[in-house]
């Protein structure tokens, strides 16, 4: 029972952290701060979700296998978004204070 | 000689013993044919992990000690922590980024504490490492905070501690 509402705490919570990220994905204006706002659901929101199902089983195979699907998923997905960054980086992609930098360059020029 | 071969039967025995422990965890079945069938995937991976070896002379050692325990709990507190600084930007006034970029200095020689610098740092939300080379990670960060705090050097330091293996 207290296990059981436990689970709920961390799953709703989870919700919420990939509800956040999802919002910061619109609401972030250029793509690398998009990048950082998918990472919260990346990171946070798989721990606390995988945490929360954890709670739910009865601490078998099932456990075990949550744990490694955790473990890869942390591993790849920043492995993913490091990936995502530097290609945009080299494909010549400028970052916020960088655009900016080159506009005030423009205007004094 | 003699701790020579010593050493390579420990190495394999430890491949063999955690591959068996991976295959039985995952498939949880004792039926006799099934454990053949186990038997035999963990001699064929451990016979090319052995050609493997041979071919690119860097023998990977299973990366499980008590460090590594550790500062995996220490950066799960470093997310959680990171991670509501994100949210607190993202659910309040968008004029508060201060995205920023820089070219750190990294002090660890291995290529593999670069990777797990890299990765922890793209894993806390907040910053993220766009580019990473011999002895620069470029990391672009939502706040010129984050970024002070890497300079601090916390994690690259608690990273020195984690013994991985030379390569």
């Amino acid at each position: 029972m207290i296990l059981e509402s436990i689970s709920t705490i961390l799953l709703i919570l989870g919700a919420f952290f990939s509800l956040t990220g999802a919002i910061g994905l619109f609401r972030f204006p250029d793509f690398f701060t998009r990048v950082h706002a998918a990472s919260v659901t990346d990171s946070i929101a798989t721990i606390l979700i995988i945490f929360g199902l954890i709670l739910r089983t009865d601490f078998d195979l099932v456990t075990v296998k949550l744990l490694l699907i955790l473990v890869f998923l942390l591993f790849t997905s920043p492995t993913a978004s490091h990936a995502l960054a530097k290609s945009a980086r080299h494909g010549g992609l400028l970052t916020l204070p960088e655009i900016r930098a080159t506009k005030k360059e423009d205007c004094s020029s | 000689m003699t701790t020579k071969s010593g050493k390579k039967t420990v190495y394999f025995a430890s491949w063999i013993l955690a591959l068996a422990a991976f295959w039985l965890l995952l498939s949880g079945y004792l039926k006799p044919l099934l454990l053949c069938f186990g038997v035999a995937s963990v001699a064929l991976v451990v016979l090319l992990l052995r050609h493997m070896d041979n071919i690119d002379k860097q023998p990977q050692k299973l990366p499980l000690s008590f460090a590594f325990f550790r500062y995996s709990s220490w950066l799960m507190g470093q997310i959680v922590l990171s991670s509501i600084e994100v949210t607190k930007l993202i659910w309040g006034n968008s004029k508060n980024l201060s995205p920023a970029i820089e070219k750190l200095p990294v002090t660890s020689s291995t290529g593999r504490k670069r990777v797990l610098y890299a990765n922890s740092i793209t894993l806390t939300p907040g910053t993220l490492s766009v580019d990473v080379d011999d002895d620069h990670v470029t990391i672009h960060a939502l706040n010129e905070k984050s970024l002070d705090v890497l300079r601090a050097g916390k994690m690259a330091k608690k990273i020195a501690t984690v013994p991985v293996a030379k390569n």
